[in-house]
């Protein structure tokens, strides 16, 4: 039998409030209860003793794990290491919760002579064993390992201080004492009130303030002191329960912990004057659920929404324990490695505005856009995209400053990374920009622009301001799109080639398009000529005398490596040819010689070609495929040019 | 091509390196009078070319195949009309490479 060792005094130091350690335990008991989910099915919940080989405990098996209880990968006698847990109290006892385990042994034999309680025993505080856990705290700890409740990756710009006043105890703060602290269990406590008025007691005390980032689903009674970071909208929505409106605000807490609250519909109405951003708030009950990060990116895994017996006060004489805002300021250079979609905050000088522009969505609707050039220290440069109300209120605001002169710091918080020209950021819908902020990083940044760095050159990661002599196309022979298999990953491949093209597909260049408009967006689809002579678009549902005509053009490209076929839609394949399809329709259709001519105008005629190449599925059968996405005539001069400059790059390397 | 007799490419920088020698080079006409033409190199030396009747008028670049007289003027044995479309700047690039570490990739 594989040897199975328990880490001695696992149960201990969980159970003191060591939620890092990750022990080896052995469950010597199981069983299943059930509990009802309000508003789902009636579900299993696992629960039972956990052994280090001495000493024992209850456990709870959140309801992730009961999969694994029910199919027996769990049973008595398993060794499983506990990844992630928590320590609750349940009727006056410590109960490990279990959220996250390894199973290391499926099945063992019980090791050591664990003391079985039996599990109904209701033990107090009083429980001499709970005693002996107090006393053995400090076993197995690894020395100058300060134990913060949970992973955190930011590093809070503000150091929040340890305020005596604030109520909640701080568990990630205290780096000169190694004694753990119990996660959910700090010192403040107020002593339970039960108010004998019925036949079932409720204890009426408040609720206890915890650390926001010791929020887990498991506790029913919790309440989190933090200050308004932000505060969205009221937004209404529909969906199949009927009508409803929505706002949500964030809290931080003095450990640095945030977390987002939703309040629906009658919460809504109860809060949404009372929650003022910036003002401290004891936010107590209310139904946790996992963080959807497309929305949220707070440090928090859970989201609150609050309920009807939620209560959101406010304090009044709240200090600075708290700070405003909490900033993760990361700098530009950076984000050339950041992943698209990351979230993150930055800041720098703004040191050019473009004008809004209207652009237009994918849905129709259109929307504002600006771009802001950001530089920092880093040496770097950054397009900041901005969207929608930003344009105006932020953006009108930073370009007059730029305007004048005056190049203001402006700090981005929640900007998410994009790739589109190179590396840029964009705002979203809960991003917060920050102009000429109050922080030891501006200041710095002012400092640092004011005395050289507004003359310090920078290179721009969104590859759009670099002149085009520079700007990274992938240049390639046509042999090397296939040699290479470009195309086949998940997003397509753009390259430039230099060919000429030796062949038109001259029967079918264009369709017939549906000329409807929706705004200044034509629908394009293709449309067919029905019973009666009209032309008809499926999407549209109408019919129409005339159609438009789009290109739709096949060519094939040779350069000296090899010939590829390559398509060319409407906007390229005008430019290439030098007249719309309509042209050449009407051409066409009266023997015109121009039809012959204005295609052997172009053929052995060398071009840059900027291609598309993506792999795509037609009808079960996948093939690479080319898109012409812009069209240059060869220029000899630019040309040589860009060779000197591949060749002085290619002697410098070697 | 007669590669008994090499020409290789010059601007005015690497001219003096090649003197009594046959050389080609593209200038742009300044001046051109009683077949003695003055033209601006390509790296901006001025260089006086003997021999060159019938070179076109300014602002006409010409190629100059002819022997190194000294380092600021050639003796040109022929003379081809380059047009006024041409980049001086790819040329010269052209001509630091034929003059430079690689100089045996080029006659």
């Amino acid at each position: 039998m594989a040897s199975a060792r328990l880490t001695p005094n696992g149960v201990g130091a969980a159970l003191a409030g060591d939620t890092n350690l990750r022990p080896i335990v052995q469950v010597v008991n199981l069983r299943c209860v059930n509990v009802d989910g309000k508003g789902t099915p009636r579900s299993d919940r696992w629960r039972g003793l956990v052994s280090d080989g001495a000493e024992t405990c209850p456990a709870m098996f959140a309801g992730q794990l009961s999969d694994l209880a029910r199919s027996g990968l769990i049973r008595r006698g398993s060794v499983v290491q506990l990844d992630e847990y928590v320590i609750n109290m349940v009727g006056g006892r410590r109960v490990i919760v279990v959220l996250n385990l390894t199973v290391l042994l499926a099945e063992c034999d019980i090791i050591g002579n664990p003391v079985i309680t039996p599990e109904s025993e209701s033990s107090n505080q009083n429980n001499p064993r709970v005693e002996q856990f107090n006393g053995t705290r400090q076993y197995g700890l690894a020395a100058g390992n300060p134990s913060p409740t949970r992973p955190n990756g930011n590093v809070p710009v503000f150091q929040p201080s340890v305020s005596g006043s604030s109520l909640n105890t701080p568990t990630r703060l205290s780096d000169k004492s190694p004694v753990f602290q119990p996660t959910a269990q700090p010192s403040y406590r107020p002593a339970p009130s039960y108010k004998n008025q019925g036949a079932i007691a409720k204890n009426e005390a408040p609720a206890r303030i915890i650390p926001i980032s010791s929020l887990n689903p498991y506790q029913g009674r919790w309440a989190i002191k933090g200050r308004v970071t932000a505060k969205g909208d009221i937004r209404r929505y529909h969906n199949a329960k009927g009508e409803g409106k929505v706002f949500n605000f964030d809290l931080l807490d003095s450990d640095g912990g945030e977390i987002r609250v939703a309040c629906f519909n009658t919460q809504l109405d109860r809060f949404y004057e009372v929650v003022e951003v910036g003002k401290v708030y004891v936010v107590s009950r209310g139904n946790l659920k996992p963080v959807q990060r497309n929305y949220n990116h707070l440090n928090s895994e859970w989201e609150i929404t609050l309920e009807r017996d939620s209560s959101v006060d406010l304090c009044p004489d709240e200090n600075s324990s708290i700070p405003s805002q909490q900033f993760n300021f990361r700098p530009i250079s950076e984000i050339e490695d950041t992943p698209t979609g990351t979230i993150l905050d930055i800041i720098g000088v703004a040191i050019s505005v473009s004008p809004s522009t209207t652009v237009q969505k994918k849905n129709g609707t259109e929307t504002l856009k600006r771009m802001i050039g950001l530089k920092d220290m880093s040496g770097r440069s950054v397009d900041l995209t901005m969207w929608g109300d930003f344009c105006n209120r932020e953006g009108s605001q930073l370009q007059e400053m730029v305007e004048r002169g005056v190049f203001p710091v402006l700090g981005v918080k929640t900007g998410r990374v994009n790739d589109f020209n190179g590396k840029c950021v964009g705002t979203i819908s809960s991003s917060q920009l920050l102009i000429d902020p109050d922080l030891s990083e501006a200041h710095t940044l002012r400092q640092w622009f004011d005395g050289g760095g507004r003359d310090a050159s920078t290179q721009s990661i969104s590859r759009d301001h670099t002149p085009s002599a520079s700007r990274n196309e992938v240049r390639m022979t046509v042999a090397k799109i296939k040699d290479d298999g470009l195309g086949m990953g998940d997003k397509p491949d753009w390259v430039t080639v230099k060919a000429s093209i030796i062949f038109f597909k001259s029967d079918n260049f264009c369709y017939t398009a549906c000329p409807t408009k929706e705004g200044d967006r034509q629908c394009n689809k293709k449309v067919t000529k029905g019973t009666s002579g009209l032309w008809v678009c499926d999407k549209c549902d109408k019919e129409f005398p005339e159609c438009d005509y789009r290109y739709l053009l096949q060519l094939q490209i040779q350069d000296h490596s090899g010939t590829t076929w390559v398509t060319a839609f409407q906007e390229t394949a005008q430019e290439l040819l030098g007249c719309s399809a309509l042209e050449l329709v009407t051409y066409k259709e009266n023997g015109d010689p121009r039809f012959a001519e204005t295609m052997l105008s172009c053929l052995f005629k060398d071009y840059l070609l900027r291609l598309k190449v993506k792999e795509e599925t037609y009808s079960d059968e996948r093939r690479v495929k080319n898109t012409l996405v812009k069209v240059e005539r060869f220029d000899p001069a630019a040309e040589s040019r860009y060779l000197l400059d591949l060749l002085s790059r290619l002697v410098a390397s070697y | 091509m007669d590669t008994s007799a090499p020409s290789p490419f010059v601007n005015g920088e690497t001219l003096k390196t090649f003197l009594g020698r046959r050389v080609r080079t593209v200038v742009q006409v300044q001046h051109n009078e009683g077949g003695v033409l003055l033209g601006l190199s390509t790296d901006g030396h001025q260089l006086t070319i003997r021999g060159a009747s019938g070179a076109p008028e300014p602002p006409h670049y010409i190629e100059v195949i002819g022997i190194a007289d000294s380092s600021l003027s050639i003796r040109a044995e022929s003379c081809t009309d380059f047009g006024e479309n041409f980049d001086g700047v790819a040329f010269n690039g052209l001509c630091k490479l034929a003059n430079d570490k690689y100089n045996y990739l080029f006659l």
